[in-house]
């Protein structure tokens, strides 16, 4: 042991995952202060199992996600992946069962099929995803982007096809959906995907390799690393894992309608990986830290909805991209000694009235229709941010001259 | 008569790196005008201090005076406006880049309103590599260089800065004798200008030649400043290590009769190129327990002859490859490996290092089948071996958990070297391994190669330094423009033969 040891209480402080859970409390604490409803108080069960059900599904293929970027690649197509699944699942069932499809009973055996034949169908995309990196030699940004694009309106034409000209495959089987769509039992099976990835990063050969390719690709090649080989592993783990969680989503909404499923969710994953400390630039990130991430998020969504109320989920986009660029930050911060000049530059300066704005209009939007609102308020909100910032510029000016 | 004022006055300076503290108290003065050489060994603080010199670093203990006025600087562009730039050991150019726009990077040429002037650009930058006496190209792309000639780059751009302090961090450590000799007239005419030249080198001739007076710090203090008249190499050697260096002893010849590598006919193709190859019929034999060097300039193709017997070259090369007696083509450094050959490569940073992982992970990485079951690692086992390494190599880190990053150069590429030993290697492929590595740990690593070889590992060995290479190798072949022009016994060797071979034109019929 060398003298320097830190403290276990700064070696916990220092990681990613403590920090989150800290941030997560936090947000749970204003939520049940701030919520008119008092709904986390009054109905815990409830409100930890919409929590749940979210981030759960959010983290199967935000895992996925991970992954690949811990490799050094990033994945654009789990959207449209989930969307693909959806539909080659329910296609499956109509070509495997097509009675039982009609009157609302299919057998176990053609759920089964259509199933493993649905896990297959990723490994194929994520083979295809890893040939156009590896082979023809695309970065993973194009790749994911064709096929992002691609497999969504592969998807609408399957659907048209199978359907008889309908935009969409009707979920056939109640009892079936039902039991697909169990909190409990999609947990579970997320809770073993979860253990494996973990496994698979943190104790085996494998997952070093992995770390190593994403942090130095050509020093991993010349340490006699198959790359090839592990990116097509990574590219397959991230598409099977949207697969599994597309059958999910096709229970959930009742439809598997491909051109609406699951649209935009990829950033979502890529915004859960890097909140829970994954790094782009590959090489660095942990799966707990990721399903933290996944379980911050979600919550921070549901926090806003219980606190603005009805309607919220138009802002899901905002929140995310707050939450991403305030958890970077954030975990920047603690890399970087010395103090950051966030606002006491030109473009900091330019950057505070647009903040303003910002902070008066989404108040305006989130609090128009509550009894006590008037304009005024958003005028005064925006306005105090403005000089508060303001404030904070002048202080780093102050601490630039000293 | 009174002292001049001195330039640069370092009081009281002190730097923490976490829980390595790599500058402790260091005081000195830099005079006007003259080359102040800095010495010692790795990891005694010696870029560090020249980090804080030129503003990369702008926490620290201590104060620092230029011409006597206490300056802070926050940036490398507040110390560039100062007056003082630097040359970096590691290089840092912007890869994507050509060589004009690396050297006029944040200073572009302008015409009116903004636009650049690429063709002035071109120009003076083809001026500054001139005054190098080199012919790279200004419009060439910095990627595509060999890292001698980037090296001359970073050189050129310091150069171009007309800075009255210039910091040179190890600058030949990459260059060939005759570009070395190029760089010593640079300096020469940058001194005629009044230039105050701050010289880091671990290379006992070079700051002989060259510098007023002489500085040795040590695990992160200062030892003492000597006047160059006043001092011998063995009494700074002395100063360095803190004991007497013994002198470079010949090693038995431990080679036996078994050959476990030959080439025949080597080649690889260079697309494109008017030469057409890189690499033309090199056939050589290298038996179990004997140290061969490649003797060659840049650009001779020491690194691609390497990267060919790695399994490493993009191109897969012609002619016969025999590994043990057994004829074996490699299309992966994995099945070179498999075969018991490993190798370290020349560039640390881009292809050797992996900087977010810890000494462990760095030095386990081509070994973990061994240090786990069923593709399950064992932590046990791998720290066991990480801590043997460690032991061996006398590597200076604060344990096996410590961030590769917090080490110094030559630890890092002890490491390096650490993770090859780790997969028991019959055949050690080594491209210039004491590139950036003081001579304490050059010393070492000469004797750990000797000891290797005794062993019976048969060792590769490239060098941009022939002393180098007369001193460990019991053969040397000469390469030029991929062809071998010459081949020499340690008996035969000679730095003048060498050199003849060298640079001796390869004829075809």
């Amino acid at each position: 042991m060398s003298p320097h040891q830190p403290s276990l209480f700064f070696r916990l402080w220092s990681t990613v995952e403590f920090k989150l859970i800290l941030a997560w409390l936090s947000v749970v604490v204003v939520t049940v202060l701030l919520d008119p409803g008092h709904t986390y108080w009054n109905n815990p069960g409830n409100a930890a199992e919409l929590i749940i059900r979210n981030s759960v599904l959010l983290g199967f293929f935000a895992l996925g996600s991970a992954v690949i970027i811990i490799s050094g690649g990033i994945d654009l197509s789990s959207g449209s992946v989930i969307a693909m699944s959806a539909t080659v699942f329910g296609s499956l069932l109509i070509a495997l069962d097509p009675t039982g499809f009609r009157e609302g009973h299919i057998a176990t055996w053609a759920v089964i099929v259509a199933f493993l034949g649905t896990l297959l169908s990723g490994a194929m995309v994520g083979t295809l995803h890893a040939w156009l990196i590896t082979c023809v030699g695309l970065p993973p940004f194009i790749a994911t982007l064709a096929t992002l694009v691609g497999l969504r309106s592969f998807s609408r034409g399957v659907t048209l096809a199978v359907t008889n000209n309908k935009s969409q495959i009707d979920f056939p089987d109640l009892v079936l959906r039902d039991s697909l769509k169990d909190v409990t039992s999609v947990s579970v099976v997320f809770l073993v995907l979860a253990f494996a990835l973990w496994f698979l990063m943190s104790r085996t050969v494998i997952g070093r390799h992995l770390h190593a390719m994403g942090g130095n690709e050509q020093a991993a090649r010349l340490s006699g690393i198959r790359t090839d080989r592990l990116k097509w592993l990574a590219y397959v783990i991230g598409s099977v894992s949207a697969s599994m969680v597309g059958i999910v989503y096709f229970a959930d909404t009742g439809s598997a309608k491909p051109d609406i499923l699951a649209r935009g969710y990829e950033l979502n994953a890529i915004a859960a990986s890097v909140i829970g400390g994954c790094s782009l630039q590959g090489g660095i990130g942990t799966i707990p830290g990721t399903i933290l991430g996944c379980l911050f998020l979600r919550t921070v969504i549901d926090s806003v909805n219980k606190i603005v109320g009805s309607g919220a989920d138009v802002y899901e986009g905002m929140i995310v991209g707050i939450v991403v660029v305030m958890a970077v930050t954030f975990s920047q911060r603690t890399g970087l000694a010395k103090a950051q000049k966030f606002f006491a530059t030109p473009i900091g300066w330019a950057c505070i009235p647009v903040l303003g704005l910002l902070t008066g209009i989404s108040f305006l939007l989130f609090f128009r229709d509550k009894p006590w609102f008037s304009s005024l308020h958003a005028i005064a909100f925006g306005a105090i941010v403005a000089c508060i910032l303001v404030v904070r510029g002048i202080m780093e000016h102050r601490v630039k001259r000293a | 008569m009174t002292e001049p004022t001195p330039v640069i006055s370092i009081r009281g300076i002190g730097k923490q790196f976490n829980a390595v503290r790599a500058l402790n108290n260091v005081s000195f003065d830099v005079l006007p005008g003259e080359l102040h050489a800095v010495m010692g060994e790795n990891g005694a603080g010696k870029s560090t201090l020249m980090k804080i010199l030129s503003g990369v670093y702008s926490e620290y203990d201590g104060e620092l005076l230029l011409r006597g006025n206490p300056v802070r600087f926050q940036s490398t562009r507040d110390a560039e406006d100062a007056g003082v730039s630097i040359i970096h050991q590691e290089l840092n150019l912007v890869e994507q880049l050509t060589v004009a726009a690396n050297i006029f990077l944040g200073r572009e040429i302008k015409r009116a309103v903004g636009i650049l002037n690429q063709a002035a650009m071109d120009k003076k930058s083809a001026d500054l590599l001139a005054q190098l006496e080199s012919n790279i190209s200004p419009r060439a792309l910095v990627s595509s260089l060999r890292v001698g000639d980037q090296q001359l780059v970073e050189i050129a751009k310091a150069i171009s800065l007309e800075a009255e302090i210039l910091i040179m961090d190890e600058p030949t450590s990459a260059l060939t004798e005759s570009e070395v000799a190029r760089l010593y007239g640079v300096i020469a005419r940058l001194r005629k200008r009044g230039v105050t030249i701050l010289y880091i080198s671990h290379k006992m001739d070079e700051v002989f030649r060259l510098a007023d007076r002489i500085t040795v710090l040590r695990d992160g203090q200062f030892v003492q400043t000597v006047d160059r008249a006043e001092a011998t190499p063995r009494s700074i050697a002395h100063l360095m290590v803190g004991r007497d260096l013994e002198p470079a002893r010949r090693r038995e010849n431990s080679s036996d009769s078994n050959v476990v590598l030959e080439t025949k006919a080597l080649s690889l193709v260079w697309p494109g190129h008017p030469r057409g190859w890189r690499l033309k019929d090199v056939s050589f034999q290298l038996k179990r327990g004997e140290i061969l060097g490649f003797a060659g300039l840049m650009g001779a193709g020491r690194t691609e002859l390497l990267e060919c017997l790695f399994g490493a070259s993009h191109v897969q090369p012609q002619g016969r490859l025999l590994v043990h007696g057994r004829k074996v083509q490699f299309s992966h450094p994995a099945e070179a490996m498999k075969a018991g050959i490993a190798m370290v490569t020349e560039d640390r940073k881009r292809l050797g290092l992996f900087s977010q992982m810890t000494v462990r992970e760095n030095m386990t990485l081509c070994s973990l089948m061994s240090c786990s079951t069923a593709g399950v690692l064992s932590r046990l086992s791998e720290l066991t071996a990480t801590n043997k390494q460690i032991q061996a190599l006398a590597i200076k880190s604060s344990g096996p958990e410590a961030p590769i990053t917090s080490l110094s150069g030559g630890n890092q590429q002890k490491c390096i070297i650490g993770r090859c030993m780790l997969t028991k290697p019959s055949i050690l492929l080594l491209d210039d391994p004491t590139r950036g590595v003081d001579i304490g740990a050059k010393a070492e690593l000469y004797q750990l190669m000797e000891q290797l070889a005794a062993e019976g590992v048969a060792i590769v060995v490239t060098s941009s330094e022939l002393p180098e290479l007369l001193t460990v190798s019991d053969r040397i072949l000469v390469l030029c423009e991929g062809v071998i022009t010459g081949e020499f016994t340690r008996e035969e060797a000679t730095e003048q033969r060498i050199m003849e071979a060298a640079t001796q034109q390869p004829h075809f019929t």
